[in-house]
């Protein structure tokens, strides 16, 4: 029941329409009891020969006008009620997806999609049953429950109505243990089929790779072992679930059986007409609605419980990189000075990087080169600030990245991941994807920059190509440019091109660099490689290695430092030399 | 964002695939039958139920005459009915379910083996999102089916049977005119269908819009918030959640007018009818109260089944929905591309030969324009040329990921189609251009599904290419946990580990493409030195933008707009001086001042 505490904030916002959907339902629970004790005064004047025809016709119409007053009541609480949890739903799913985007890739790190989807989705959906449902069941159990056990109580024999009801406690005992059992049952059966989820989206998103290994029957066998599990777990849930109906059944047989012999006691006694006994086992008859409905509050209370829970967990995870108060509002430019002494990715013992210092002229270009993994990307993420957490300090413009506003800081910086996410929307969707109201003018311009514009003019569907999911359908070097021309429309202050050219040839390479140096004059790049040529003619080369900077210096330095910059040319080089050689 | 629309469905569809649906309870026949006897005697028991109460009413509570043994057995008989019934109707649920589960299990077993039979075609034009769907939810909705509905259904053609038939033992002509209930229900859900059928899929649709863009928007989070376009989202976010609570709102509210609240109504009315109908009977002639009280408790029996029925309404048109989808899918044709196997077909030393292919991805624009070479067995062959020119899709043939149908490729001299699937990936090994991590350890990574593979192999492939170096620094050495896609490694360790993987297989036929872009010079270097000690005896075919790393291949193909514009070897290449001589210059020519 905690859940419906916690929901108060919710039920407090929505106090109008609950209240007027409750007193609906309570109307209804009212006017239910008309139609058995009209049913029963009947049958005693039939009995008695008294009936009189207007007598039988007004007992009709109120009948008739009670029917129609509960259509209407039944018809109102259910938009009044039922309204407000869908109304609840979207006020979480809209809280959950907005606090999703403030959450910064550590986060994502830890957790997978299908599981944060389950969330918006399962998570969701047991809220506004609890909202929904949950509420009608306790305030249906409650009044039903209470005023038929009142009528039957008052009007027809107190002793008798005691007596019907010995069992019902045991039902209430049973019916709450066995959700307490279902419960524990049923997160198994919800994890066996979230397992089995994620096992299908990463079969699917992997395909290529199990196709190519050649794996389809292995992974068959793993998703039928998987299948089974959930086969298994929802058997178990079942053998507690298939108990309910015949518990309540069985219980209901007693209080039935309990009733007639007491009544018919009475009945003898003359403590009771027929018609009352008739009366009082269709009043019976009625209770089994409302402890069915206590059962299913047990059931959804305690779902709604659990993922009350588990989204407040998630929304309760503060935000690991925010705005400072007071933050500037002003997007950064110019100089950046870059001084880390240490950084642990979150997940990771290691150091990421130590002793990490260098500086950048507005304007300049730098490149970053050294071994896979020593890095290079740990330090352009930080620049992003989508990590924090580090000893030392980065300053951009004049002041420490972590006194802009995100938002600002974000502005100035254009860039081109290593892996390229591209969203399954047409390439000109993808391009102009900071501002899609931007001129197609602009929107070719970036992509001629990028010289991607030749190749897209060269699709059937040319920028209206819809790219497929993540970009399948471009090449290599295809969603590269793409990428990069998403960043160049911006028209950045600090580009970042992170291995963003190790898909296009030497050509393209070429003509991208030399479109760069000719568009962007004042502005700052940052380029990281594995080819020395993208980085050769940069103001300033840092040399990366197990996470710091090994050498630093322009191409001419390094190489005359003859160090690892210098064995890495020579590598690249020594292959062309044998080759040279032999052509000599 | 590419949102799947819910299929339109006729009358006719609807039962076609109601009948499919139906045939995946041939296999539980006998289960099937056992539990039908069983939801009878259910069904007969709450019906003789209230009958025997009657009977008491009648003939002895009015009279008010108890002849001991007949009451003794009267009530033994209602309570041995009433435990039979506790035991029998706990053993029918769970046969259902038992049935619905494995039904669904088969289920979905067919629709994933179907999956995996498609050809890459469909998974370019279908997102991953509603595949997965297709597999875990919609036959989720169908088990609901399987589970309530059938048997809902059931109860409900039973139960009504049985109500009649008691009625009609009570008093023909009330039983005739409660007939007339029948065809008000069926007019009921008549209507109902007819608008919930729009309203419902509208819900739908509003729903399976949601989910796709939170499912995308998690996976882009990163590139969203780089570009700071949150509130852009938010606000998309906003206005499906916003059509979706509306049309949520529309289903309420239709539901309101026509299901239980109209139920009921009618339930009051026949009641009014009924007491009406004795009440005036009785003014003339006496009645037995025994059978109006029967009468008015089977009525309310009458009407619980149908309200059942309406309440389960949605369910199953949902799961007629889902069916039609997953059925949609398992009919799909575009599979993978089909082998005529030649029997015993082996793959012997790996001679490649590609005759006069070319090849369409959409079936207007040509991205291979006959494409003929020969790659002999033990040789090294390599593609180079412009992103875009067509690589990749050379090798996307080869590796029969699209069906190609002009022109030809021969391994050792036997058409590609005429091997068993199995023999070409065993053989074949291809390392490809961006590499995909699975959630699990390192180890499963590279050793993928082979149980025969041995931690000694794991490590020798991991060598091979280096990854050791890195993978020995990580806390749980081989078995460190690897994330999503593998997020918490750098992208050339992610390629290192696609690489060991292929390497593991040891494969006949090598396939590289791009291999090594983002892996750093020493380390590719020192691969290369592995994979010159071990090419004796291997095919490989090699795709690199960067030419030092192929230019010992015995032959390359320079590609250009899907075309072989030159061949040759490095040397002969150069001497060319054509496009590769350009590309090679281009690449060694210490560049003038390029930034
Ligand atoms: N999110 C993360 N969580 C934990 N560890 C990480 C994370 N990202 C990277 N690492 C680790 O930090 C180290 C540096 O990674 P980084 O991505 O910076 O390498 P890199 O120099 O960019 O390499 P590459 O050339 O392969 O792109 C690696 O050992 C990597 O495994
Ligand atoms: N799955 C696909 N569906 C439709 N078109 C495709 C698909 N894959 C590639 N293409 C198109 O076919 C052409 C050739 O692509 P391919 O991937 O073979 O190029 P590539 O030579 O490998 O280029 P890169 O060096 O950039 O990887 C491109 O224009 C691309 O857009
Ligand atoms: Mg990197
Ligand atoms: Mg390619």
């Amino acid at each position: 029941m905690k859940v419906l505490l916690q929901l108060s904030w919710f039920f407090k916002q929505r106090k109008k329409q609950y209240a007027l959907g409750i007193a609906a339902l309570v109307l209804v629970s009212i006017l239910q009891l008309l139609p058995p004790k009209i049913i029963g005064i009947i049958v005693d004047d039939i009995t008695l020969g008294r009936l009189t025809a207007p007598g039988l016709t007004k007992w009709l119409i109120i009948l008739g006008i009670a029917g129609i007053l509960m259509y209407f009541a039944r018809f109102y609480w259910r938009v009044m009620i039922f309204g407000s949890a869908v109304l609840l739903s979207r006020t979480m799913r809209e809280k959950l997806f907005n606090h999703f985007t403030r959450m910064s890739p550590s986060f994502y790190q830890k957790r997978r999609v299908g599981d944060l989807m389950a969330h918006a989705t399962n998570d969701i959906n047991a809220l506004q049953q609890t909202a929904g449902m949950g509420i009608l069941t306790l305030v249906d159990s409650i009044s039903t429950g209470g005023f038929v056990i009142l009528t039957m109580a008052i009007t027809i024999n107190w002793k008798l109505t005691l007596i019907a009801l010995i069992p019902l406690p045991f039902m209430i005992f049973l019916t709450s243990y066995y959700g307490r059992l279902l419960r524990k049952r049923f997160r198994f059966a919800q994890e066996a089929f979230s397992n089995l989820n994620d096992k299908t989206q990463e079969s699917i998103t992997g395909i290529k790779v199990i196709k190519t290994f050649g794996q389809q029957k292995e992974d068959i066998e793993d998703f039928t072992n998987l299948s089974t599990d959930v086969v298994g777990k929802n058997m178990r849930v079942a053998r507690i679930d298939a108990l309910f109906d015949p518990t309540i059944t069985g219980i209901f047989a007693v209080s039935y059986i309990l009733s007639f012999y007491f009544g018919t006691k009475y009945i003898i006694a003359e403590d009771m007409s027929i018609g009352d006994m008739v009366a009082f086992s269709t009043y019976l008859g009625l209770l089994v609605w409302p402890m069915l409905a206590f059962g299913f509050l047990f059931n959804i209370v305690e779902r709604g419980n659990a993922s009350y829970s588990r989204i407040t967990e998630l929304l309760s995870i503060a935000p690991e990189i925010t705005d400072l108060p007071g933050a500037i509002d002003k997007r950064p430019e110019g100089d950046l000075h870059f001084d880390i002494e240490e950084f642990k990715f979150p997940s990771d013992e290691a150091l990421a990087l130590h002793n990490v210092h260098f500086s950048l002229k507005q304007g300049e270009t730098m490149g970053i080169v050294g071994r896979t993994g020593s890095g290079k990307t740990a330090i352009l993420k930080l620049l992003l600030r989508e990590f924090e957490g580090y000893k030392g300090s980065i300053v951009y413009g004049g002041n420490p990245i972590n006194q802009y506003k995100q938002q600002r800081l974000r502005e100035s910086i254009g860039y081109v991941p290593q892996d390229h996410f591209l969203f399954s929307t047409t390439i000109a969707e993808n391009i102009a994807f900071t501002n899609p109201k931007i001129a197609k003018e602009k929107i070719y311009e970036a992509s001629r920059l990028a010289q991607i514009h030749d190749d897209i003019l060269g699709f059937s569907e040319g920028y209206e190509t819809i790219v497929g999911e993540r970009g399948v359908s471009l090449s290599g070097g295809q969603q590269q440019r793409v990428s990069i021309a998403r960043a160049l429309i911006m028209e950045p202050e600090l580009l970042i091109l992170d291995d963003s050219l190790s898909a296009v040839d030497a050509k393209t390479e070429e003509a991208i660099l030399e479109a760069l140096k000719q568009y962007r004059t004042g502005e700052t790049t940052i380029i990281t490689s594995h080819r020395l040529s993208a980085i050769q003619h940069a103001h300033k080369i840092i040399v990366m290695h197990e996470g710091t900077i090994a050498e630093a210096g322009t191409h001419e330095e390094l190489l005359a430092m003859d160090g690892k910059y210098k064995e890495m040319y020579e590598l690249q080089q020594l292959e062309v030399m044998v080759e040279q050689g032999g052509e000599v | 964002m590419s949102v799947e629309k819910q299929p339109k469905l006729t009358g006719k569809d609807q039962w076609q695939v109601l009948k499919r649906l139906l045939s995946y309870t041939a296999p539980h026949k006998a289960s099937i039958t056992i539990a039908l006897v069983l939801l009878i005697m259910t069904i007969t028991g709450g019906i003789v139920g209230p009958l025997i109460i009657q009977r008491f009413i009648d003939n002895y509570l009015t009279p008010l005459n108890f002849p001991e043994r007949e009451v003794t057995a009267i009530v033994l008989l209602y309570i041995g009915i009433q435990l039979f019934m506790v035991v029998v109707s706990y053993f029918q649920l769970m046969r259902f379910q038992d049935i619905a589960l494995k039904i669904i299990q088969q289920m979905r077993i067919d629709v994933f083996s179907k999956v995996h039979g498609l050809g890459m075609r469909y998974f370019d034009k279908t997102p991953a999102g509603s595949i997965v769907s297709r597999v875990t939810n919609d036959t989720e909705s169908i088990k609901d089916m399987f589970v309530s509905v059938i048997v809902t259904f059931l109860q409900a053609v039973f139960m009504l049977i049985g109500v009649y038939i008691a009625l009609f033992s009570l008093d023909v002509k009330l039983a005739l005119i409660s007939l007339l209930l029948l065809p008000l229900f069926l007019a009921i859900v008549v209507i109902y269908r007819r608008y919930s059928t729009d309203f419902y899929q509208d819900l739908r649709e509003r729903l399976s819009q949601l989910n796709a863009k939170i499912a995308e928007s998690l996976s882009g989070m990163g590139m969203i918030q780089a570009f700071r376009q949150e509130q852009r989202l938010e606000a998309e976010f906003d206005e499906i959640n916003e059509k979706h609570f509306r049309a949520g709102m529309r289903n309420i509210k239709f539901d309101g007018i026509l299901l239980s609240p109209a139920i009921d109504l009618l339930y009051t009315g026949a009641i009014i009818f009924v007491l009406g109908y004795f009440g005036f009977i009785s003014l003339d002639s006496p009645v037995e109260v025994g059978i109006l009280y029967a009468f008015t408790t089977l009525i309310g029996r009458l009407f619980q089944p149908v309200q059942q029925v309406m309440q389960r309404l949605s369910i199953f048109q949902q799961a007629i929905v889902s069916a039609s989808r997953v059925f949609k899918l398992m009919d799909d044709n575009d599979m993978e591309p089909e082998q005529q196997i030649v029997k015993n077909a082996e793959i012997g030393d790996g001679k490649i030969e590609f005759r006069n292919v070319s090849f369409s991805y959409d079936g207007k624009a040509d991205v291979l324009k006959n494409i003929s070479f020969t790659a002999n067995a033990g040789e090294t062959v390599a593609l180079v040329g412009h992103t875009g020119s067509g690589k990749s899709s050379i090798i996307n043939l080869l590796m029969r990921f699209y069906e190609y149908e002009r022109g030809d490729i021969f391994i050792d001299g036997v058409s590609l189609k005429e091997y068993p699937q199995e023999e070409l990936r065993q053989k074949t090994g291809l390392v490809l251009q961006d590499p995909f991590m699975f959630y699990g350890d390192i180890e499963s990574n590279i050793r993928l599904h082979n149980k025969e593979m041995t931690p000694e192999e794991v490590r020798g492939a991991a060598e091979f290419v280096r990854a050791n170096d890195f993978i020995e620094k990580l806390p749980g050495k081989f078995s460190h946990r690897v994330t999503e896609r593998g997020s918490t490694f750098s992208s050339g360790q992610r390629q290192l580990v696609a690489f060991a993987r292929t390497i593991a297989t040891n494969p006949k036929i090598l396939v590289l493409d791009e291999a090594t872009a983002n892996i750093d010079t020493e380390t590719e270097v020192a691969i290369q030195a592995s994979l010159e000690k071990m090419r004796k005896g291997r095919t490989t075919i090699a795709i690199a933008h960067r030419l030092s790393t192929i230019q010992d291949a015995e032959l390359i193909l320079v590609l250009h707009k899907g075309e072989i514009v030159e061949r040759g070897t490095h040397q002969e290449l150069l001497s060319q001086k054509g496009l590769y001589h350009m590309m090679y210059e281009l690449q060694n020519s210490t560049i003038e001042d390029v930034i």
